[in-house]
């Protein structure tokens, strides 16, 4: 048995065979909602170890002892907060190597080669690590494997009760948004003065069929917008054919969610505004005076005006 | 000394990804990078300040120098270690050597570990920042806890502690979880936890005064050698086309732009 994946979905378990298959046969341990698609799971042609928890600490006891029993060469999955959570302890207790947010991953010899963003997002990295090691990918770069058939499904239980108990759990807030699938991001930032502001950009939005992105003070410290609608290294990474930026000063983390948009237009009325470096193209303006512009030019050549 | 109610909060003296240069070949110029206190871990001390009340005990702030030479880098986590210092930490145990540089995750956990064995510190509560702005794997904590045995609960972006439990908010993708869990513990937070306030004139000057204490990994047992290696970091090449619409007018200026996102097939009038 060369790769054990962890997976608490359908779409990451083929996101990670597809990722892993070239080092060889992989099985999956399915968890927290991924229990529920472990037949889902079985049919892309692997055994499936299913454990009905979302507990990080009950997940972890179940990884140790499938990591025990089976050997693997390497510990994978997407990165997950659980994920994350989960194997940073297996790291600890083996002392073994692990990545997250990984791409183009390779094995060669005994050792393993990837590559990862690094810096906020300023650098990419190219590391080696010895096998045995924990990877995890970044999500949404891989293309999920095909499904063969074929697979089992095998029921794991871990005995005890864990120390840390999950006494409660409630849905995020949602803004009705899916800004990764997005096409047209149109992204507020602190330059809005007022929450009612913020009608502006929504008028902009619904003229383009694009949705609603905002900066991190914006969800996170303001509650404008909820947390769905975050852009950056702690919110959504987004790929959007257009990002519209306003009154977005242009921070690291913010800057760390958007590099993978094909064009990026900034508004901001501050000309040394970090956005503008960014950006493809910029405009130095109040938004609160150019976007009822760009709203009217924009109704008038769409006909709507 | 340490005794019941003590905090442990890990404090790195990360790359500050603001200072990235680039040597001719594209690469990142590590040495010419300068250090700083990675952002989360002030929510951390900021956090362990506000719980030292509640657990009656000692901050204690621990930084394991991961990038080098040691020489080079004295200035910087000395910055580092007297901000923590300020905020809240009241002694501070680093571990500098040259030996385990550049550091990785396998080492860091290791190291941290030793060092509170070596000083006889047994935490009721151990803080970590997510992640550090640097690395941004957010292994850490979760690597202390499973070598030490103790609960861990991650991400948290809400906290208390009393009667012998932390309850956290466990901040998900997509859910918010509420978790309880005996001390001692091991628990990483979010940037959402609070507002780090910067430190008075007061608590700048009075950290100048706090016990340092340095050791080097052979002062200590059983820290491991890094395992990953870094072969190449290569600054990232952002080509974007960075024109600034001008125009006599907004109306002009608003024309232009649409004219440009027509051109680049990205909007469909």
């Amino acid at each position: 048995m060369s790769v054990l994946v962890l997976a608490s979905s359908e779409r990451d378990a083929g996101e990670a065979i597809a990722a892993f298959s070239p080092v060889g046969e992989v099985v999956v341990l399915a968890y927290g909602a991924g229990a529920g698609e472990a037949s889902a799971i079985a049919e892309y042609g692997v055994k499936v170890y299913r454990l009905d928890s979302i507990n990080p600490e009950e997940v972890y006891a179940a990884v140790k002892k499938l990591y025990d029993e089976l050997k693997p060469r390497i510990v994978g999955g997407v990165s997950t907060k659980n994920n994350k959570d989960i194997l940073s302890r297996l790291a600890g207790l083996y002392d073994l190597p692990m990545t997250t947010e990984a791409v183009d991953v390779k094995v060669e010899g005994d050792s393993v080669v990837y590559k990862r963003g690094a810096l906020s997002a300023r650098a990419v990295a190219t590391e080696r690590a010895p096998l045995p090691a924990i990877v995890l990918l970044a999500p949404r770069k891989f293309k999920p494997a095909e499904k063969k058939g074929g697979g089992s499904v095998e029921e794991v239980k871990v005995e005890g009760a864990p120390r840390v108990k999950i006494v409660e759990t409630a849905e995020k807030a949602k803004g009705g948004v899916n800004l990764e699938e997005a096409e047209i991001i149109v992204s507020v930032g602190r330059g809005f003065k007022k929450k009612e502001d913020l009608k502006l950009a929504f008028e902009l939005a619904e003229l383009l069929g694009a949705q609603i992105g905002c900066s991190r003070p914006i969800a996170a410290d303001l509650k404008w917008l909820s947390e769905d609608h975050w852009v950056g290294l702690s919110g959504k990474k987004v790929a959007p054919k257009l990002y519209i930026a306003i009154g977005i000063s242009g921070a690291p983390q913010h800057i760390a969610g958007i590099l993978d948009s094909k064009i990026i237009v900034a508004i901001n009325k501050d000309k040394s505004a970090q956005i503008f470096k960014h950006a493809d193209y910029g405009v130095v303006a109040d938004l609160y005076q150019f976007l009822p512009v760009l709203i009217k030019k924009l109704k008038e050549r769409m006909g709507k005006a | 000394m340490a005794g019941m109610g003590d905090i442990v909060v890990l404090v790195k003296a990360a790359l500050n990804p603001e200072t990235v240069r680039a040597k001719p070949d594209g690469s990142v110029d590590v040495d010419a990078m300068s250090l700083k206190i990675s952002d989360i871990d002030r929510n951390a001390v900021e956090e362990a300040s506000k719980l030292k009340k509640a657990l009656g005990g000692k901050v204690y702030g621990v930084t394991i120098l991961t990038w080098g030479p040691v020489s080079k880098r004295t200035k910087d986590l000395k910055m580092v270690v007297q901000e923590a210092l300020a905020k809240g930490v009241d002694e501070a145990i680093i571990v500098a050597d040259d030996s385990i540089i550049p550091g990785d995750p396998v080492t860091t956990a290791s190291a941290i570990v030793a060092a509170l064995k070596k000083e006889g510190i047994t935490p009721d509560l151990i803080l970590a920042g997510e992640a550090t702005v640097d690395g941004f794997t957010g292994q850490v904590a979760g690597r202390v806890a499973a070598k030490l045995g103790l609960p861990y609960v991650s991400f948290a972006r809400k906290l208390e502690v009393a009667d012998g439990k932390v309850v956290a908010e466990r901040d998900l993708e997509d859910h918010i979880e509420k978790v309880e869990a005996p001390l001692p513990a091991v628990v990483s937070v979010t940037r959402e936890i609070n507002q780090p306030r910067p430190p008075t004139l007061l608590q700048i000057r009075r950290a100048a005064k706090k016990p340092q204490r340095t050791y080097k990994a052979s002062d200590l047992d059983g820290v491991v050698q890094p395992k990953r290696k870094i072969e190449e970091l290569k600054i990232v090449t952002v080509k974007r086309k960075q024109v600034i619409i001008e125009g006599d007018t907004l109306e002009e200026v608003a024309d232009k732009l649409i004219d440009y996102l027509v051109k680049e097939g990205v909007l469909q009038i």
